[in-house]
């Protein structure tokens, strides 16, 4: 049991070496066992959900062994509630990728279900890892397969999108890089202290850092993570590499690699750096704030629909980055809930608009219209997605906004403006999304060539089911899964409260 | 060296260094800016001697048997490279020697 | 006296072994008159007895031989092992290389000069006294010149080969003139000797401050530095491509061992003592490492940023490898063990790394003839392995991980870190994502565009793939495992003269 992360972690990779031994033209094959290897990773993760406490606060399922001596790096893997989560959402995701691009990836399918299995290792070890050098390794090696996915299954402007893709995200983490390193040695200048990278021992330093110098290494992690959850004005890249990527890419991309955002920031920013946390709380809540009405704005007057479900991630993630920052613990539980809310609703958007894609070869809204006719199936599940992603009470995402609404309202850190304005974001994301719902699917049908169009297959009804079951669950009785992550939350925020430097200085006189 | 002190003698090599790096950077005629680089050489060789008798330390003077040596092979290679290139090129004019740019 | 001889002579094995092979493949190219690769083979053999002795001098303590003329420690021993391994390599690729055994061309002399090539860098990473700094910075740059203009019918090899002589003469010439400076300051011409003279006597700093300046041009052109890299491209670009990649790790290695040796032993202030972990100070006022960090920002920003504009593959390298000595000149500027021995560590995984780009370049030289980026479209599913293996390459080359160029750079920022040189640390990482640009241009013609003529898979036999797999296995593991390495680098910084 104690090694149960690290198969986790690396089966989907042992999956890619066999692969890479196969022959090319066995497509077939080559399909069907890049499936069952992500199926068995998802077995595997279910196992862990089950044998996960979710009244231990702490790490589970740890597992260290020493690296590299010199610096004092080891391997270090485990979970708490939170990654649980997320580890949960990677692997649920990539089978039902996988399996949505069982007919849309017809060239290099071999390199692509290769490309697919090593992302997911890639995002599991960044979800798992628990040594901030090892973080690093998983967070920068997970750009390779994601570039080669948009760049070569992507659509007519790939290219551009792959490497604006790499280059933003490179950016940034080499500047967590450096406050990595730089933590490494403040480390070993405390009493007894030497390098180190891990994140646990580094939980009890960091926070006494000074705050000028945290202030630094606040912004270093945060710039990092911002890029990549996108907070508003570093975004840019989102659209670009969400409308280019393949839908199964897409579907990664705002499923979990933007997750890795935010888990970034309540993995590490958060609870490494408490006070320069409080004293930019309000900065960032506001970054957050514009990017959900901005988003939720730019969507409006989308006509592709992908780019709309695109710039709609800017706005949900927005949301997400504000319960973070919010210090509550209704705050921080909604934002771990959105996470996966997003993934799943954003996700399923992300198929639907593949699914008429391939029938139709275009994502424009004006180009559709009335396929509630032609398509009822489709035009149901779309519907419920919708409603799922504009937070339609009974379904998942009113959990995870009125949490953070909450939270935020109550938020000591941030005034009442922040969740009054972003509230409306709410209502904005009703109006883009029915509206594009209303044009796409209902009326008149106007253009003929829609008329012969093919309701959802046996395949694209297993890809979709699986996700609106989840959809339902987390609207109807969110307990589930908010109990595992409950005691974590907790634990962050009497983390927060216990380190920033004023109670430390406090306690020392106490004691 | 009634008269001339070390300071003179520093001073004519470094005029002379000077109009060979001058030389290298403003000639166009492969050969001269080699006769130019001898120049450079040839006034440190000037520096270390008076530097040599300067000191009363033999060690430079040393020096300059090997700098006038190296020097002489240098010569060799450098030109050469020059009678190669005049045969692919018919020219020593080192402005029209440019397949290669930034 | 004389048992100083016998003892220097004892420890110059390794020197007396290459320079027995080279008279003997020299004396060979006259008495062979056919067309053979005997002399490659010879070559060889010769590498591996210098390999045995120079193992032998690594459990022989520090040294210095011939009166202070060449020191022999664990410092010089590790670059002659980093030279030793690339001129094994080089012999291999050269074998293979069908520029160079294209025609009737006979390569006895070729071989012959690779051998005094690397006498001459053996040489400088012990130098420790000006003189042996100059003559052997001369041996090794005649022998380039020649080898730069070895294919001289073709046009850019020998204009290749003009310009690296005018611009290495210049150097030299100016690196002499601040040998004559140093020389009339502190009358002395060994590196120990000058350090006593600075500690004790009173020196004209601004005088010493041009001396040193006209030091580094030396150093500079040995490690392509800006502003003395002019003649890097066009000789990386129209000498062949074995030369190239030669030149581009080897030299360089041998020029940051001789730069590194000189710098720190000349200019340790003894009189300030251990500071902490391994850094020490340089006198009073003389700030050279401030110089460094200047030429060390331009030379990696400069090689990056025209990087990008660059469409032969053999060009953007050399670019590459001007910013790559910009990353290595970091090491040196923190002025503490640490930074050293984050350059070694540097230069090891740079070995794997550039040669292998190197190699890809030239197998794909060889069945295209064109070292075009162009002639990259499609490579990837055109042939699989030479795509696979350039991506790993390229990938380290940026320094993401897990590769072994991760590593490299990883230790560098460290050292820098610790070292509180922020800013530049903040410059190199920007630079990287820069290179990321470039490097990944490569990576886009070969997989994410398809080529526009009909392009057959490039046939590759045993021996590539031998050598590739040579090249590409240390990228990948060094990128994971690098524990032992890092102690060796961290145990080879001991130079002679220092405790």
């Amino acid at each position: 049991m104690t090694d149960i992360l690290t198969y986790l972690i690396f089966l989907p990779m042992a999956g890619s070496v066999l692969l890479f031994f196969l022959k090319k033209e066995r497509v077939a094959t080559l399909k069907v066992l890049g499936f069952v290897f992500s199926l068995l990773t998802f077995g595997l993760s279910f196992i862990i959900y089950f044998a996960f406490d979710p009244s231990n606060a702490g790490f589970q399922f740890a597992r260290r062994i020493l690296w590299v001596p010199s610096l004092n790096i080891s391997y270090y893997v485990g979970i708490d509630g939170i990654s649980l989560m997320l580890v949960l959402l990677t692997t649920f995701l990539t089978p039902l990728a996988l399996l949505s691009s069982w007919k849309s990836i017809e060239k290099r399918v071999k390199e692509y279900t290769i490309m697919m299995l090593l992302l997911e290792t890639g995002m599991l070890g960044v979800f798992c890892a628990l040594d901030m050098f090892l973080f690093y390794i998983f967070w920068e090696a997970m750009l390779i397969p994601m570039y080669f996915i948009i760049g070569m299954w992507g659509g007519e402007n790939r290219i551009y999108a792959a490497i604006k893709f790499f280059l933003y995200t490179m950016v940034g983490s080499l500047l967590m890089l450096v406050a990595i390193i730089w933590l490494g040695y403040y480390a070993s200048t405390q009493p007894n202290g030497r390098f180190t990278t891990d994140l646990l021992q580094l939980y009890s330093i960091a926070p006494a850092v000074p705050l000028t110098i945290q202030t630094w290494m606040f912004l270093a992690f945060t710039f990092s993570f911002a890029i990549k959850v996108p907070l508003f004005p570093f975004h840019t890249w989102l659209p670009d590499a969400h409308v280019e990527a393949p839908t199964a890419g897409s579907v990664i991309l705002a499923g979990v690699l933007l997750k890795m955002g935010t888990y970034g920031l309540l993995r590490f920013s958060v609870p490494l750096f408490p006070d320069a946390t409080i004293m930019f709380a309000p900065y960032i809540a506001l970054l957050a704030v514009i990017g959900i009405i901005y988003g939720a704005l730019v969507s409006m007057v989308q006509t592709d629909i992908k780019k709309l479900v695109a710039y709609s991630s800017v706005s949900h993630l927005g949301f997400v980055v504000l319960g973070i920052f919010a210090l509550t613990e209704e705050g921080i539980q909604g934002s771990i809930i959105q996470m996966i809310n997003h993934g799943l609703s954003t996700g399923a958007l992300f198929l639907i608009v593949g699914m008429i894609y391939e029938r139709r070869h275009t994502r424009m809204i004006s180009e559709f219209g009335g396929l509630a006719n032609v398509m009822p199936l489709f035009a149901t599940f779309f519907m419920i997605v919708s409603l799922s992603s504009l937070g339609l009470p009974g379904l998942n995402g009113f959990i995870g906004e009125f949490l953070i609404l909450v939270g935020a309202f109550k938020s000591t850190y941030l005034s009442q403006w922040f969740a009054i304005f972003s509230s409306t974001g709410v209502i904005l994301a009703a109006v883009y999304l029915l509206w594009m719902y209303q044009r796409v699917v209902f009326g008149k049908m106007t253009n003929p060539i829609n008329q012969n169009l093919s309701d959802l297959s046996k395949r694209e009804i297993a890809v979709l089911a699986p996700v609106l079951l989840f959809i339902v669950w987390i609207g109807v009785y969110p307990g589930t899964f908010l109990q595992k992550s409950h005691n974590t939350t907790k634990h962050i925020i009497s983390v927060v409260k216990q380190y920033t430097q004023s109670n430390l200085t406090h306690s020392d006189t106490t004691r | 060296m009634t008269g001339i002190a070390l300071h003179h003698y520093l001073a004519l090599s470094a005029i002379l260094f000077t109009i060979g790096v001058v030389g290298v950077l403003t000639r166009r005629n492969a050969i001269i800016v080699f006769m130019c680089v001898e120049l450079m050489l040839n006034s440190v060789n000037l520096s270390l001697v008076a530097f040599s008798a300067y000191l009363g330390n033999p060690t430079g003077q040393i020096l300059v048997f090997f700098v006038m040596t190296v020097a002489a092979a240098e010569a060799a290679v450098g030109l050469a490279i020059i009678i190669a290139l005049f045969r692919n090129k018919q020219t020593v004019n080192i402005d029209e020697i440019n397949i290669m740019k930034w | 006296m004389l048992e100083q001889i016998v003892h220097s002579v004892k420890l110059l094995q390794p020197e007396t072994a290459l320079a027995v092979t080279f008279c003997v493949l020299l004396v060979l190219d006259l008495v062979v008159r056919r067309k053979s690769n005997l002399a490659a083979w010879l070559a060889l053999l010769g590498l591996v007895v210098t390999a045995f002795f120079v193992l032998q001098q690594a459990s022989s303590g520090q040294n210095s031989i011939f009166f202070n003329m060449l020191a022999v420690d664990s410092f010089s021993v590790f670059f002659k092992f980093v030279i030793l391994a690339s001129s094994f390599l080089i012999i291999l690729f050269s074998l293979q290389s069908d520029e160079l055994n294209s025609g009737t061309r006979r390569l006895g002399e070729y071989y012959s000069l690779i051998i005094a090539l690397t006498l001459g860098m053996f040489l400088m990473t012990g130098a420790s006294n000006l003189l042996m700094m100059y003559l052997s910075i001369e041996l090794t740059s005649i022998s380039s010149y020649i080898l730069a203009g070895y294919t001289k019918e073709a046009e850019d090899s020998s204009e290749a080969s003009l310009k690296y002589v005018i611009y290495g003469a210049v150097s030299s010439g100016m690196m002499l003139y601040g040998i004559s400076m140093l020389y009339g300051l502190t009358g002395a011409v060994d590196i120990y000797g000058i350090n006593r003279a600075l500690t004790e006597g009173d020196i004209n700093l601004m005088a010493l401050m041009i001396a040193s300046i006209l030091m580094v041009a030396g150093f500079g052109y040995k490690i392509s530095a800006v502003p003395f890299h002019f003649w890097t491209p066009d000789v990386y670009e129209g000498a062949p491509i074995t030369i190239t990649a030669f030149l581009s790790v080897a030299s360089k290695a041998a020029g940051f061992a001789m730069m590194m040796r000189f710098f720190k032993v000349s200019f340790l202030d003894p009189t300030v003592g251990n500071l902490a972990m391994g850094a020490w100070a340089s006198f009073q006022g003389f700030e050279w490492n401030q110089l460094l960090a200047a030429i060390s920002v331009l030379t990696m920003t400069l090689g990056n940023l025209v990087a990008i504009w660059q469409n032969n593959l053999k060009r953007l390298l050399a670019y590459s490898s001007i910013a790559h000595a910009g990353y290595m000149l970091m090491g040196v500027v923190v002025l503490s063990n640490e930074g050293l021995a984050a350059v070694l560590i540097y230069f090891v995984v740079y070995l794997f790394m550039n040669l292998g780009a190197f190699y890809t370049v030239m197998i794909v030289a060889n069945k295209t003839g064109s070292e075009d980026i162009e002639a990259y479209k499609g490579l990837g599913y055109r042939t699989p392995l030479i795509g696979v293996a350039m991506t790993i390459f390229l990938l380290s080359l940026t320094g993401i991980p897990p590769t072994a160029g991760f590593v490299g750079k990883l230790y560098l920022f460290a050292a820098l870190i610790n070292g509180k040189w922020f800013w530049l640390v903040v410059i190199g990482a920007l630079n990287s994502v820069v290179s990321l640009y470039y490097y990944v241009r490569i990576l886009r013609n070969m997989f994410l565009k398809t080529p526009e003529r009909s392009a057959e898979p490039i046939q590759f036999s045993f021996a590539h793939v031998t050598i590739l797999l040579v090249l590409l296995i240390p990228t990948i593991l060094l990128g994971v495992y690098f524990g032992p390495l890092v102690e060796y680098a961290q145990a080879s910084l001991v130079m002679f003269g220092i405790q």
